[in-house]
């Protein structure tokens, strides 16, 4: 187990190592124009003088060695024009717990309206709980989601007599935009559960279950719905790390000062130093994302085994 | 084997599929009596499971029995309506191991959680006396270091292991009838024989009665005392073991065992059935097996027979046994197997 780790965590880093490389090389190619707040008024000398400054000049492999030298130390760079001279932790470590918390909340509502959902859908199946549940995940991923926001913005706002604006002290105004966002993921969860409860129930081993004299109660909870909770594990702690990039379109609805949108952002700007900072923290949860659902996957089913056996069976 | 523990009297069972009706059993009477071993054989779609299935309620939910009785020990199951009768009868009472051992496991959940569920959904016994209980089952099933097996998941276990788990499941809870559906059909053949003595050794020390249901004539010579030949949801012969193998009367029986690859002769094709069983959304008339039966009489698409005692323990459905019927002789090779019995059948 412990060695299966090592062995997946050092080939995590070697990924992440091999996309920063990538990025690095590919904004390299940008041009140099993204460096400068007036790039017009400067002659030659003072272009070259900055970039020099800003290490650039220096051949490729050498930047990116610096590059990762630096990031050992944890140093990520500063922003070159997005918040020209401010260290991008600092940045990021004042917009991301906003956006990770509610991501955190709005991802704990889906999972407890979706999850709850589907099973009462695979239960009842083609009665109400299963018609009602269809409709709404066909809605919710037929209409575009900017359609659903801005009603739940003008109704909620109207209605409640909530403001439009988020403020981060004022928990009236978190309502909404974790609502909002929970609503994709409940959909999701549910049609998964269901599928995968429906897929447990035409199993032999409940046929026997049955035949044993448990009741249909306890044979969806012992057995259906545990077996079916598995395959969806694996998924959760991705999810979990993904809510600090935020939601652009939610973010930017109800001014809430998040991570959502600042990749699209920097890139408009190319603040290189920043898009790469970005990239990388993207990838690296994607990478850890991964790794930990499928540790978590072997911690709840038996049947994946981390050592290779001889001779099984 | 002296009075019935579970009687069927005129069971019929429709399924409903996509609007159209299905007869899956066309009135079957039969009784199956305490202590013995019954098999019911048949060809794949005779109704074999289906018939089986409605002593426990485990019909699917698109089926349902439609006239008939079934009475168990004085209860007439017939009545039941709710999962909560049910739960009594299921495992407690009528037990059954189906299939394929490789998918009847949870995979999720020990051997030994997976028995102990079984026991105390029937049983008082709670905790440690639970587990007391599933360790001497996994000795009696024939498992070695029960106590080390008991907490391993089901993948760990082999084809004919995973079966023995299976059966301690179904006599967790004492129950008084075994059904095994196909129980061996799944395995190696070399596992089958040892699964097949391990029923029988438990049906002893539980007196247990045993409902086999199988395709196999070599499990049914094995382990049967009686036999009922099952053809598009009736019971078309039924009688004691050695009747049925060396005295049939009914032409499909005749069929099923002219087709032991035992019986045939060397160099020569295997013997086959012609044709398909008959379309059971139509109803059927007359005998069904006569439009596959070259030598049906006309009677036989006109009329269903009736039951005719030939012994006392032997019944045919047939018109052949009709006293004005004309005589037809049953194939050579039946006749062989009355006279020479088979070698190399079974064990």
């Amino acid at each position: 187990m412990v060695k299966y780790v090592l062995k997946r965590l050092a080939s995590s880093v070697v990924t992440l190592a091999i996309v920063i490389t990538i990025v690095f090389v590919l904004l390299r190619q940008m041009p140099i124009e993204g460096y400068f707040d007036n790039f017009e008024k400067l002659n030659e000398a003072q272009i070259n003088a900055k970039l020099a400054n800003l290490g650039l000049t220096q051949p490729i492999p050498v930047q990116l060695k610096n590059f990762f030298a630096n990031l050992l130390r944890g140093d990520l760079g500063t922003s070159s024009r997005y918040s020209a001279g401010t260290s991008i932790a600092s940045i990021i470590a004042q917009k991301a717990p906003l956006s990770a918390c509610m991501g955190l909340m709005s991802m704990a509502i889906s999972l407890a309206m979706g999850i709850p959902l589907g099973a009462a859908m695979a239960r009842s199946k083609s009665g109400f709980w299963d018609k009602f549940g269809t409709v709404f995940i066909v809605f919710i991923n037929a209409v575009p989601a900017a359609v659903y926001y801005i009603f739940i913005q003008m109704y909620g706002t109207s209605w409640m007599g909530i403001s439009m604006l988020f403020d981060r002290n004022n928990y009236v105004t978190w309502i909404l935009p974790v609502f909002s966002m929970s609503l994709g993921s409940t959909a999701s969860y549910a049609m998964w559960i269901r599928r995968y409860m429906l897929d447990e129930m035409n199993k032999d081993y409940v046929r026997l279950a049955r035949a044993k004299g448990v009741s249909s109660q306890q044979i969806m909870m012992r057995h259906v719905f545990r077996n079916a909770f598995v395959p969806m594990i694996q998924y959760i702690p991705a999810s979990i790390l993904y809510t600090i990039s935020g939601s652009i379109y939610i973010e930017s609805l109800y001014s809430v000062p998040g991570m959502g949108g600042l990749l699209v952002d920097v890139i408009g700007r190319q603040d290189n130093p920043m898009v790469q900072a970005l990239v990388m923290i993207y990838s690296a949860i994607g990478i850890i994302g991964l790794l930990l659902g499928d540790l978590l996957m072997g911690v709840t089913d038996p049947r994946i085994s981390f050592v290779k056996k001889e001779g099984a069976r | 084997m002296t009075e019935p523990i579970l009687s069927v009297r005129g069971l019929h069972v429709m399924f409903n599929l996509r609007g159209r009706k299905l007869h899956a059993i066309r009135g079957v009477d039969l009784d199956v009596m305490k202590g013995e071993s019954l098999a019911i054989v048949g060809e794949s779609g005779s109704g074999k499971s289906v018939f089986v299935k409605t002593f426990m309620g485990l019909l699917d939910a698109n089926g349902w029995i439609d006239g008939g009785e079934i009475v168990y020990n004085g209860e007439k199951l017939t009545d039941y309506k709710t999962e909560k009768q049910w739960l009594k009868i299921r495992g407690g009472e009528i037990a059954m191991v189906l299939q394929d051992p490789m998918t009847s496991l949870n995979p999720l959940k020990t051997i030994g959680a997976q028995i102990i569920e079984a026991i105390e959904l029937h049983r008082p016994l709670r905790g440690r006396e639970s587990y007391g209980e599933m360790i001497s089952l996994l000795k009696d099933v024939g498992i070695p270091e029960p106590e080390r097996r008991a907490k391993q998941y089901p993948h760990e276990f082999s084809g004919g292991m995973r079966q023995r788990v299976v059966i301690a499941i179904a006599v967790a809870c004492r129950p008084k009838v075994l059904i095994c559906d196909e129980p061996t059909t799944a395995l190696d053949v070399t596992i089958q024989a040892q699964i097949l003595k391990l029923i029988r050794s438990l049906k002893e020390k539980y007196d247990l009665t045993t409902i086999y249901i199988t395709h196999d004539l070599g499990v049914v010579a094995n382990v049967a005392d009686r036999i009922a030949v099952m053809y598009a949801g009736d019971i078309v012969e039924i009688g004691a073991c050695d009747e049925v193998f060396y005295d049939p009367k009914h032409p499909y029986t005749w069929a099923l065992l002219s087709s032991l690859p035992q019986l045939g002769e060397k160099g020569e094709d295997l013997y086959s059935i012609k044709g398909t069983p008959p379309n059971l959304f139509a109803d059927v008339r007359g005998d069904a097996f006569a439009p596959r039966n070259p030598q049906a009489l006309k009677i036989d698409f006109v009329k269903q027979p009736p039951y005719f005692q030939v012994s006392p323990t032997h019944r045919a459905k047939t018109w052949l046994l009709d006293p004005r019927a004309p005589k037809i002789e049953p194939p050579e090779s039946v006749k062989r197997l009355a006279s020479e019995g088979v070698s190399g059948f079974g064990e």
